[in-house]
């Protein structure tokens, strides 16, 4: 079994399968510049199933509203408490959007507020360093969504490790590609993928 | 007999005569010399135009100013002097009077005697006269006439140049001939003659860097002296001689390009470019908006507004109908208010009525309108314009009477969600009413609930055997698809629904949960396999005449329903795609023993922007040592812009035209330089991608 699998979170509301290409993205990445036994394929785990207690990075996206069921807000809880990271990015790219308002009302009641994770947290130097922060996307720098380019991650710590990861920068859009198309882009914007991996693995 | 005042008035008149005269004399000698002058200013250093312009009121200004300073200083004393004046001024350069002209004209003196009359009488003045006038006019005449003639001198259109300057006269600058001798290109002029169908005459620069002309129009340099050759994108011109100027002539290309003029001395490029004309601008201003009209009766009103660069040719409304439905129609078109406008008109409006009984229009028709306008382009064209479009629809008939409203009826788990809970009311009040009434009607009610809750559970049972046997199509196998079928056999609905069973009576009393390996269609019908199994221990309870049994279950029953509304689910992309990262590829340690080729980075996007200012900033040496090549190096570097570059093509042939002039170019530099590197870019707000 690999030490790594990279899990994205299927939950009961909304379009939880809308990038289905940033599992593979992010597994090439780790594979070219880490050297982590990665499993070359990614996982796809219920939120409210125990499965989720394997998977120490799991990654959730969307379009539409969510709505965590009991079964899901409790197993999410529990997986927060055992130290796994769950990375919420919202597919819309927009904090006025159905997807960011609910998923913050949901996090908030499973396992607490979400707040602005600073720019100089290890995060950002778990491997690659992003010395500004969260690297941006093209969709905030084109203006769409809500026009905005969000200075910061939202998070919810557990102590001083990050539980709960959010991001309205849109990844899932900016990750969504094969990756074999890697090789067209002058510089890799998964980067900032390998260091969620590293340090869902090391904290 | 003359007396001495009419001696003196007459006198009095040739001075302000002669006055007269030298005031315009000189007047016209100050005029004059101001325009010698300039001329001789413009044939050394060669005057701009804007400073050329101000040379004709300059010199009128000169000769009123001169005109009036001798107004004042001459004519008006000369015309009023009195005289006692006038006696005193002769008496002072005729001696022999001795007074007596004085004493003549004295007012005091009431009788003058006869010997002092006789002696003024014998006096002639005339001679003094002449004299003075002679004295007062040869000098500003002298003066005019050497200027007159220095002027006369000059060569043709020198003098043009400063009294009625205008574009294209560099070649008729004094002393052009003499540096034309030594180099050809030291001046050059370009006529720019525009097609034929602007109406537009034509239009001459002076020694240009660079000429943009419309598409189409014809171009013509010309220069003094000769031993001139051409070369305009690798193709050679012979050039034309007459008269000592040479003149080349060509079509404007449709790209920009270098014309490269090599003369005896040295090459020159001039940057020829072409704008396209443009197309009509037509504005539909009525209709106003897209209409629906009840019946196909009365006049659209038509009017709409044209603009050109040019020249408008014709105008016209296009109306097509547009009749059928589904995959048939049928179209026609026709044109209305068609108009055509005079040469040169620039502007126009057109107006015209569309009659819809004359058209056959028929309920549910469609009519497009635009206004159309064509331009006098007959080089490129001709450009047609179009206004947006207008659509008029003719309702059909049924569209006024109806509201169209498709009915849907309650989802399969919906119906059966109410009728468990009618069944559960009717338990419940069968419960509360089994005291009273006694226990055979108590057995004979439930056994009739009974009856109903086991039809719905059948009802149940048939939406779950659909679902099961729609998820078993979706993976229907064939022969020879190449799938391991072994047992795999079609399930008939029994075997189904006892599938459906044994999965719901796993366990009753605990919810079913995922494990994972089965269909999004099964995970979805969980819930109503669960509400399935509830059910048929709610019959039995109350085949067993026990309502208060049954009850628990058809709560969790309805309960279970719900969950199963709650978990109705479209994934409108199925599952997602199962993409296998070749890990041994990416880290290159597969069977692919090859070295990967090196990641690198890509050149910057603005690479050919920095080549271009590396190549400015390399011919900013030269400008010192050889403006003139480094003014055509400018203009090379002109012609590698891309074309939307207009600022910095402008700013470069700015630069060019400087350095060929020479001074002071640091401001002319430093804006193409500005323009050549482009707007600067903040980029503080962007991160990089990690190091």
């Amino acid at each position: 079994m690999p030490d790594f699998t990279f899990a994205t979170a299927q939950y009961d509301s909304g379009d939880w399968d809308s990038a289905p290409m940033v599992p593979a993205n992010i597994i090439d990445s780790v594979a070219r510049y880490t050297g982590i036994d990665v499993a070359s394929v990614g996982a796809i785990v219920p939120l409210g199933s125990r499965d989720l207690f394997k998977y120490p990075l799991v990654y959730l996206t969307g379009h539409l509203p969510v709505r965590f069921s009991d079964a899901e807000r409790s197993t999410l809880k529990e997986f927060c408490a055992r130290g796994g990271l769950l990375f919420i990015d919202d597919h819309n790219h927009d904090v006025d959007g159905q997807f960011h308002r609910t998923a913050w009302e949901e996090v908030a009641r499973a396992v607490g507020p979400l707040k602005d994770l600073p720019n100089d947290h290890a995060l950002f130097k778990a491997f690659f360093r992003f010395p500004d922060g969260p690297p941006t996307t093209s969709h905030e720098l084109n203006g769409w969504g809500d026009n905005l380019v969000h200075k910061h991650l939202q998070a919810v710590l557990e102590g001083d490790r990050i539980a709960i990861l959010y991001s309205s920068k849109d990844y899932s859009s900016e990750w969504n590609y094969h990756p074999d198309n890697k090789r067209f882009l002058s510089v890799d914007n998964t980067k900032f993928g390998v260091n969620l991996v590293v340090y869902a693995l090391s904290r | 007999m003359t007396t001495p005042r009419e001696r003196l008035a007459s006198a009095r008149r040739a001075f302000g005569l002669a006055a007269s005269v030298r005031g315009v004399g000189v007047a016209g000698a100050s005029a004059l010399a101001v325009l010698l002058t300039a001329t001789l200013v413009d044939a050394l250093v060669g005057m701009p135009m804007p400073l050329r312009r101000l040379i004709l009121p300059l010199a009128v200004a000169a000769g009123g100013a001169a005109l009036i300073a001798e107004a004042l200083r001459r004519i008006r004393p000369a015309l009023r002097a009195s005289d006692e004046a006038l006696a005193l001024w002769f008496e002072q350069r005729l001696p022999s009077l001795r007074y007596a002209l004085v004493t003549a004209v004295d007012p005091q003196v009431a009788s003058v005697p006869p010997s002092i009359m006789r002696e003024v009488e014998e006096t002639p003045l005339e001679p003094e006269v002449r004299r003075a006038t002679r004295r007062l006019l040869l000098q500003p005449l002298a003066l005019l006439a050497v200027v007159t003639l220095a002027l006369l001198a000059a060569p043709d259109g020198a003098i043009a140049r400063v009294t009625a300057p205008r574009a294209g006269d560099a070649l008729a600058r004094a002393g052009e001939a003499s540096r034309a001798a030594r180099d050809p290109l030291a001046t050059i002029v370009v006529r720019v003659v525009p097609p034929g169908y602007t109406g537009l005459g034509a239009t001459s620069i002076d020694d240009p860097s660079s000429v943009t002309a419309l598409a189409g129009s014809r171009i013509v340099v010309e220069g003094r002296g000769d031993g001139v050759t051409a070369l305009l994108e690798s193709r050679e011109i012979a050039p034309a001689q007459r008269d000592g100027t040479w003149r080349i002539a060509f079509d404007v290309p449709p790209r920009a390009a270098g014309l490269r003029l090599r003369g005896p001395a040295r090459e020159r490029v001039l940057v020829v470019e072409s704008y396209a004309d443009s197309v009509p601008v037509a504005r539909l201003d009525a209709p106003t908006r897209d209409s629906v009209l009840r019946s196909a009766r009365g006049a659209v009103a038509l009017r709409a507004d044209l603009r050109d660069d040019h020249g408008l040719a014709d105008a016209a409304f296009e109306y097509i109908v547009s009749s059928g439905a589904g995959e048939t129609y049928t179209f026609r078109s026709g044109r209305v208010g068609a108009r055509a406008f005079a040469a040169g008109a620039r502007e126009g409006r057109i107006e015209g009525t569309l009659l819809l009984d004359t058209l056959r229009l028929a309920p549910g028709d469609l009519i497009h309108l635009r206004a159309l306008a064509r331009d006098r382009n007959d080089v490129s064209g001709p450009g047609q314009g179009a206004s947006e479009t207008r659509t008029i629809r003719i309702a059909r008939a049924d569209e006024y009477d109806s509201v169209s409203v498709d009915p849907m009826p309650p989802t399969e788990p919906e119906k059966n969600a109410l009728s468990q809970r009618m069944i559960l009311l009717m338990t419940t009040e069968l419960r509360d009413r089994a005291p009273r009434i006694g226990s055979a009607a108590v057995e004979r009610e439930s056994r009739r609930l009974a009856v109903e809750q086991t039809k719905l559970r059948k009802r149940v049972g048939e939406v779950i055997f659909v679902r099961l046997s729609e998820d078993q199509g979706e993976h229907a196998h064939f022969a020879g698809d190449g799938h391991e079928h072994g047992a795999e056999k079609p399930l008939d609905p029994d075997q189904v629904l006892a599938a459906a069973q044994r999965a719901a009576n796993v366990d009753p009393t605990r919810q079913l949960e995922g494990e994972g390996d089965e269909t999004p269609v099964v995970a979805i019908n969980k819930p109503l396999l669960e509400a399935y199994n509830h059910m048929w221990r709610a019959s039995t309870e109350l085949e067993t005449a026990n309502p208060a049994g049954a009850i628990p279950w058809m709560q969790r029953a309805i309960e279970a329903l719900q969950r199963a509304r709650a978990a109705e689910r479209i994934y409108l992309r199925g599952r997602p795609p199962r993409v296998v990262v070749d890990l041994a590829k990416v880290r290159g340690t597969g069977r692919e023993k090859s070295a990967p080729p090196a990641r690198e980075a890509r050149a910057p996007l603005d690479a050919d922007r920095a080549a271009r200012l590396a190549r400015f900033d390399a011919l900013l040496g030269s400008i010192a040592a050889d403006p003139l090549a480094a003014a055509d190096s400018l203009l090379l570097l002109r012609l590698s812009l891309p074309g939307s570059d207009r600022a910095a093509a402008q700013a470069l042939d700015a630069a060019a035209d400087a350095v060929r002039r020479g001074g002071d170019v640091t401001a002319a530099l430093q804006r193409a330089r500005r323009s050549l590197a482009g707007a600067p870019v903040r980029q503080d707000g962007l991160s990089p991608w990690g190091r």
